[in-house]
C-alpha cells in the first residue's frame, strides 16, 4: 500500500469513521495517479480566498464534515462561485446552512474546488462482491446508469485488455467514441479502470468506492467527486 | 517416465486434492445404505443399478431393519463388512445421515455420495446438519457430494446412483462430454435427453448443495480426466468465484467448458436460493467473471448442448472468418444474417479462388461467398467448394454447410465428401440440414461421421460462435 493512503485509511479506522472525507479520497486517487479536480480544505474566510486564488476561479465551496454524507441537502454546496465577494457570502452562507439544519455535525472546514469544465461523465466505482470480492464497475453518467442500467463490470484485478473491453462493452460505447464531432479519451478511463484495480486489490479495507462524475475530455480526464468506504 | 510421473504427483497431492475423487468415479467396492425390499425405494433402484453387468467392482446393501435385501446379505452398518469400501451411496432420512457418515469415517470409506435432502435448503435445522458434515470433512480424509443430489453416472465404470429407473430415464452411450451440475432434476432429464438424442456422455456429476465437493474441484478433476474433451456446468450461484475462476483459466488451454448460469433475472435469483440455498448474486458480475475466465456462456438448455455437441466433434476455430457453402440460395442469405449478429465474418473469397471454383463449376454457380450451388447441386460439387475455398485456401478459419437434400441430383453420398473434408480439414465445420424424412437420414449420416449437423441456420451459426469463441479464449488463455 502507499504510504499517504495508508496513512489516511489508518487514521479513519482509528477515529472510528468509515466513509472517508472527500479530500481524503481524493488524495487517496491523487497518490494512485487517478486525475481529480484541485481542491484544499479552508479553515477559514481568508484561507477560502487564497485558495481559489491558486485553484482558478470559478470554484465549487462544499462542507467538509465526517457527520455529513448528503452535503447538497442541506445547503452545503455552493457552484460557480466567481469572485472573492462571492467565497467570502459562500463561505458564510454554507457555515450557517449547516449549522442550522446539522447543528450536532463536527465541521472540518470548507473545501475550495476548482470548477471542472462540462464533458461526457463516466462512472468508475468499485466494491466487494461476495461471491467475486473486489468487483470494478464502468458506466456512463446520468441517465445512462441510473435508468439504462447501462453497466459493465469485471472482478479485479483486471489486465489492460479487459479494462478496453468494459469501455467498448457498454451499449453508449458511441458516445465516448465520437458523436457528432465531439470524443471522449478513452485510454484516459482505461487508465482509471486499471488505477481502481490497482487501488481496490491493495487496500482490502476499502468496501466501496464511487468515482461519480468523472469528467472525460478530448485529452484527459478529471474526477469531480470522490467517495470511499471503509469496511467495518 | 510416466510411472516416475505418476508416483511424484501423488506425493505432491494433498489428500483434498483432486485424486481423492477417483472413488466417485471407478471405486472397486461400493455400499449403499438405506436399501430395502420395496424396489421402488431411491435406495434399492441404486443398488439395482450397481447390479447391473456393465459395473465390474462390488456391491453391498446396508440397512440395519433386513438380514437380506432383493435376494443378497444385508448388513446392518457399513462398519459390519469385510474388506474396504471405496465408495458409499447414502439414501437414508436426514436424521440418519449424520451417523451413517461417520460409520463410513470408521469404515475408512474414501468417498461418499449423500442423495438424501433435508440439510440447507429446507432452513435452519437442516443448515446445521449441513454443518456437521462439513466438520466431518475437515476433520478427516472422507469426501462428499452432496447431499440433496443424484450423485455420479460415469458412462465406463457404469458407476449409476441416479434414482430414476432406467425405463423412465434413458442413460446416454459413452461419449467425450462431462456434466456437472447443481441441480439433479436439470441432470437428469439432460441425462435422458442426450440417450434419447444419441449424445454421448463420459460423467455427469449432480452434486446439490455441495458441502464439501462443488463445481471448482469437479472442474479440477475433469480438467485431467483424458474421458472428457468438454466440460458442460449448470450452476445457479458459485461460491467462491475467484477459485473458480482460476480453475476455469487454467482448465479451458485443455478442454473448453460451457455453462448454464440460472437465476438470471431477479426473481429467478429468489428462486435459486430457496433450490439449492446458494445466494445468486448479480448476475452482471457472473457474466463478466464468465468471459474473464473464458467460460463459454450458453442461453439455454439447447444453445448448450448444440455448442457442447460440436465442441466435442469439431476442433476450435483459429478466426473468425467464416465459409458459407450451401445450395439453397435464401438459406444462405439466413446463415450470412445470423453470422453478422454474432460478430462472424463473411469475407468475399479472392477472385484466385473463384477462379478455380467456376473452372470446375457449372457458370451458373455462385462463387463469392456464400458459395451457391443452386437447385443443381451435385454430391462433388460440395467436395469441390470444401477443397478449393477451405482446405487450399487459408483465408477462412471455418465453414457452414447449408445442404438442401431434396434437390434432384444430391445422394446420401453427400455425406462422405462432406466428412472426408472434415476430417482432412484442421478448420471446424458445421452443417444445417432442413427438411423431412430423407434429409433426416442424410443429417443422420453426417453427424455419425463427426460434423454436427442442424435443423436451422442460426442454431449451425451459434455453434460455429462456441468454436470461434472457443479459439479466441485459448489464445487468451495461452497469453496470459
Amino acid at each position: 500500500m502507499k504510504p499517504l493512503t495508508s496513512g489516511i485509511i489508518k487514521e479513519a479506522l482509528e477515529q472510528g469513521r468509515f466513509v472517508l472525507l472527500e479530500t481524503e479520497a481524493k488524495d487517496i486517487c491523487m497518490e494512485y495517479g487517478i486525475p481529480t479536480t484541485k481542491q484544499r480544505i479552508a479553515k477559514s474566510t481568508i484561507g477560502a480566498l487564497e485558495i481559489s486564488q491558486d485553484v482558478g476561479f470559478p470554484v465549487v465551496l462544499k462542507i467538509v464534515s465526517p457527520d455529513i454524507i448528503h452535503k447538497t441537502e442541506i445547503g452545503g454546496v455552493m457552484l460557480d462561485v466567481k469572485n472573492a465577494k462571492e467565497v467570502r457570502e459562500a463561505f458564510a452562507k454554507i457555515l450557517d446552512n449547516v449549522r442550522k439544519r446539522k447543528p450536532e455535525a463536527r465541521i472540518v472546514g470548507v473545501m475550495v474546488q476548482e470548477t471542472a469544465p462540462k464533458s461526457t461523465e463516466v462512472i468508475v466505482g468499485a466494491f466487494i462482491d461476495p461471491n467475486f470480492g473486489p468487483t470494478i464497475m464502468f458506466g456512463l453518467g446520468g441517465i445512462y446508469v441510473e435508468m439504462l442500467e447501462d453497466i459493465v463490470y469485471r472482478v479485479a484485478p483486471i489486465t489492460k485488455k479487459e479494462a478496453e473491453d468494459m469501455v467498448r462493452e457498454i451499449k453508449a460505447y458511441q458516445i465516448l467514441s465520437g458523436y457528432r464531432g465531439r470524443k471522449a479519451d478513452i485510454n484516459a478511463i482505461i487508465d482509471i479502470l486499471l488505477k481502481i484495480s490497482e487501488l481496490v486489490i491493495n487496500c482490502p479495507e476499502i468496501r466501496e468506492i464511487d468515482l461519480n462524475p468523472i469528467m472525460v475530455y478530448e485529452k484527459g480526464a478529471k474526477t469531480v467527486d470522490a467517495r470511499i468506504i471503509l469496511s467495518k | 517416465m510416466s510411472n516416475r510421473r505418476a508416483q511424484k504427483g501423488r506425493k505432491e497431492l494433498p489428500v483434498q486434492g483432486p485424486k481423492s475423487l477417483e472413488p466417485f468415479f471407478d471405486p472397486c467396492a461400493v455400499a449403499v445404505i438405506g436399501v430395502s425390499n420395496d424396489p421402488t425405494k431411491i435406495g434399492s433402484i441404486i443398488f439395482g443399478n450397481f447390479l447391473r453387468p456393465g459395473f465390474r467392482g462390488n456391491v453391498y446393501p446396508v440397512n440395519p431393519k433386513h438380514k437380506r435385501v432383493l435376494g443378497k446379505k444385508c448388513y446392518t452398518s457399513v462398519k459390519e463388512i469385510h474388506g474396504s469400501v471405496d465408495l458409499a451411496v447414502i439414501a437414508v432420512p436426514a436424521q440418519a445421515v449424520i451417523q451413517v457418515v461417520k460409520d463410513c469415517v470408521e469404515k475408512g470409506v474414501k468417498g461418499v455420495i449423500i442423495i438424501s435432502g433435508g440439510f440447507k435448503e429446507t432452513g435452519p435445522e437442516g443448515a446445521e446438519r449441513e454443518e456437521e458434515l462439513k466438520e466431518i470433512v475437515a476433520e478427516s480424509n472422507i469426501r462428499i457430494i452432496g447431499p440433496n443430489c443424484l450423485g455420479v453416472y460415469n458412462s465406463t465404470s457404469m458407476v449409476d446412483t441416479f434414482f430414476l429407473p432406467e425405463e423412465k430415464a434413458g442413460r446416454p452411450k459413452i461419449g467425450s462430454i462431462s456434466f456437472v451440475s447443481q441441480s439433479g432434476a436439470f441432470a437428469l432429464s439432460t441425462m435422458d435427453w442426450m440417450a434419447y438424442q444419441g449424445v454421448g456422455i463420459s460423467k455427469c456429476i449432480s452434486y446439490g448443495n455441495g458441502c464439501d465437493v462443488n463445481e471448482v474441484d469437479l472442474i479440477r478433476y475433469l480438467a485431467d480426466d483424458p474421458a472428457t474433451k468438454v466440460i458442460v456446468i449448470y450452476v445457479e450461484g458459485i461460491t467462491d468465484g475467484r477459485k473458480f475462476m482460476e480453475e476455469s483459466r487454467k482448465t479451458i488451454v485443455k478442454k473448453p467448458i460451457l455453462i448454464v448460469k440460472a437465476g438470471k433475472t431477479k426473481k429467478g435469483s429468489v428462486a435459486a436460493l430457496s433450490h439449492t440455498g446458494t445466494l445468486a448474486g448479480s448476475d452482471k458480475i457472473y457474466e463478466a467473471a464468465f468471459k474473464q475466465s473464458g467460460v463459454i456462456r450458453a442461453e439455454g438448455f439447447q444453445d448448450l448442448f448444440d455448442m457442447a455437441k460440436t465442441l466435442s466433434l469439431q476442433p476450435p476455430a483459429p478466426g473468425n472468418r467464416i465459409l458459407i457453402v450451401t445450395n439453397g440460395g435464401g438459406a444462405g442469405v439466413m446463415i450470412v444474417d445470423a453470422c453478422e449478429v454474432c460478430s462472424l465474418e463473411v469475407p468475399e473469397l479472392p477472385s484466385h479462388v473463384q477462379r478455380k471454383l467456376k473452372e470446375q463449376f457449372p457458370p451458373h454457380f455462385s462463387t463469392k461467398n456464400p458459395i451457391d450451388l443452386t437447385g443443381d447441386a451435385y454430391d462433388l460439387g460440395f467436395g469441390i467448394a470444401l477443397d478449393e475455398a477451405c482446405l487450399r485456401y487459408d483465408g477462412v478459419d471455418g465453414v457452414i454447410i447449408c445442404l438442401l437434400p431434396q434437390v434432384p441430383k444430391l445422394t446420401i453420398k453427400v455425406a462422405n465428401i462432406i466428412a472426408d473434408a472434415s476430417f482432412k480439414s484442421r478448420k471446424p465445420i458445421v452443417a444445417c440440414c432442413m427438411g423431412g424424412e430423407f434429409t433426416a437420414n442424410v443429417s443422420g449420416e453426417i453427424e455419425k461421421r463427426g460434423v454436427p449437423i442442424f435443423p436451422t441456420p442460426e442454431r449451425a451459426v451459434d455453434a460455429m460462435w462456441a468454436l470461434v469463441k472457443y479459439g479466441e479464449n485459448l489464445k487468451k488463455g495461452n497469453k496470459r
